[in-house]
């Protein structure tokens, strides 16, 4: 039996889910991501990132979303990455303004 | 040993009530009748199963993903099918027909045939007992009007076939009587679509230009036999009312007994009280039991010293739930216990009511009734932390855009309100 959970669905209660965190980047010459912090980065920062970023691991795979040119243009490069200690996540550059963005798989 | 009595009656009155679960949601939630609703597939969540007309004439067609009905109208009401209720709902108009006849034959929510043979002594002639049955309808004050409009549809012929077109072609709370004699040229104008058959056969009759049942019933029979095999051959009866089913009863099934021995006899109330849970849910497992609910349940003990014991229970809701047969069992238990130890225990359930085929597939067994517990606590928690809290704060995760690119846009959440 399955008993009614009584909610009527409504999309204006929708609340939106993995929204994309700002983040702080370091990325290397050729533009990929070395580590990753969601702290603002201070000027002490070295080359390595300091004791707040994470250093990213691997990157597992690259590609690149260009949509909705008709209205507000996303241009996105998103990289599969997993960070020091195993975190899988998704980061991506906005590459309209140069942000950087993270969210979960 | 009894012969069985044969429950069969050869004229019928179809009784339709078209989208029946939705019209029992609209009856508890009276706001959504004017408004686009729909009803999440108990299978599949992801899709609807049932659409009101305020949706359909937006595009909302049953089938279709959340997703896509959404997107065709945002306003649309989604609600979560509730099956126990609308089989709970159908019993009690079952039974509220068993008053007009012995000979109930249920087939799906919202449809059932009943039985007229020998009426007219009792009610007078057709359009009297279609009378008779639309009384009952009322009186069981279910799902049969919506915003007082009735929602029901009387058919009466001979056979479950014609008096089902016969409903399908009624307006909301009329009847259409076929009077025997007139089945041929009534058929001979309906659609192919009311044939009981296959999709594929329906769209081949299409492609043939057969559009209704006198286009079939014009054709020699060996013709739709060699073209549809048996199939055909049932079509071209049915189009030319060669053959007219039978409503047929059921009588209710024997007393079901499950029982147990203690290998030392028990006192303690956990276990007596464990033991009743065990019995129950081995005698709803009784294939008799299938498509009934449980109306009058009893207990009896055997006690140490050759003393007996026994209380009864009539439930007033029939039910298939374990628990809804226990909670009785175990308040008489504390109330009026056994005098000594148990030596012997035994569940009869010793009357029952009608369910439905859907019934079986929502209530058959004690795991489905393990589920609902489960969904029953959760709302109790959901209810107790909303009023500890004054807000909701556990949430569904629903589907918007499944297929999206963008990780953001394939799921939401929205509040858990039960």
């Amino acid at each position: 039996m399955v008993a009614s959970a009584r909610t009527p669905l409504r999309i204006d209660r929708l609340r939106a889910l993995n929204v994309p965190q700002s983040v702080h980047v370091l990325v290397d010459d050729h533009g990929l991501p070395t580590a990753v912090t969601n702290e603002t980065p201070d000027h002490s920062t070295t080359a390595s990132g300091g004791p707040n970023y994470r250093a990213v691991e691997e990157i597992l795979e690259i590609w690149r979303i260009d949509d909705e040119w008709w209205r507000h243009s996303l241009t996105r490069r998103y990289l599969d990455i997993v960070l020091a200690g195993g975190s899988h996540v998704i980061l991506f550059e906005d590459l309209n303004t140069g942000g950087w963005f993270l969210q979960m798989p | 040993m009894t012969t069985p009595v044969v429950l069969r009656s050869d004229f019928a009155v179809c009784l339709w009530i078209p989208l029946f679960p939705l019209r029992c949601e609209e009856r508890r939630h009276p706001e959504l009748v004017h408004r686009p609703t729909a009803l999440l597939s108990p299978h599949e969540t992801r899709r609807l199963w049932q659409v009101s007309s305020t949706a359909r004439r937006l595009g909302v067609r049953s089938g279709m993903t959340v997703s896509q009905a959404i997107g065709l109208c945002p306003s649309l009401s989604l609600r979560e099918p509730d099956p126990v209720h609308y089989d709970e709902t159908f019993s009690h108009l079952l039974l509220a027909l068993e008053d007009v006849s012995p000979v109930i034959e249920p087939v799906e929510l919202g449809r059932v045939f009943v039985g007229v043979d020998g009426l007219d002594g009792l009610y007078g002639g057709p359009l009297d007992q279609a009378e008779a049955v639309t009384q009952a309808v009322r009186q069981h004050g279910g799902c049969d009007s919506t915003a007082g409009h009735p929602s029901y549809r009387l058919g009466w012929a001979r056979g479950k076939f014609l008096s089902w077109v016969a409903a399908t072609r009624a307006k909301r709370g009329t009847v259409v009587v076929v009077p025997d004699g007139e089945h041929q040229a009534f058929l001979a104008h309906q659609p192919v679509a009311v044939l009981p058959i296959t999709s594929d056969t329906h769209r081949r009759l299409r492609q043939l230009g057969l559009a209704t049942l006198g286009d079939v019933a014009r054709l020699p029979e060996p013709a739709m036999v060699s073209q549809f095999g048996a199939e055909g051959g049932r079509a071209w009866r049915l189009a030319t009312g060669k053959i007219a089913d039978p409503v047929i009863g059921h009588q209710r099934p024997e007393p079901i007994v499950a029982g147990l021995d203690f290998p030392v006899p028990a006192a303690d109330r956990t276990v007596l009280a464990h033991a009743i849970d065990t019995l129950i849910e081995r005698g709803l497992r009784h294939p008799r039991r299938t498509g009934w609910r449980v109306h009058v349940v009893r207990l009896r003990a055997m006690l140490e010293h050759g003393v007996s014991w026994l209380t009864e229970v009539i439930l007033k809701d029939p039910s298939a739930h374990r628990d809804r047969i226990a909670a009785p069992l175990n308040t008489r238990l504390e109330s009026s216990p056994p005098t000594g130890a148990v030596e012997h225990l035994a569940v009869e359930f010793t009357s029952f009511a009608r369910g439905t085929d859907e019934l079986q597939l929502f209530a058959r067994d004690a795991s489905s009734s393990a589920r609902a517990g489960r969904r029953q606590a959760l709302h109790a928690a959901a209810r107790e932390i909303e009023t500890r809290f004054k807000r909701p704060l556990l949430s569904h995760i629903v589907e918007v855009q499944p297929w999206s690119r963008l990780p953001e846009r394939r799921y939401a959440l929205i509040d858990f309100e039960p």
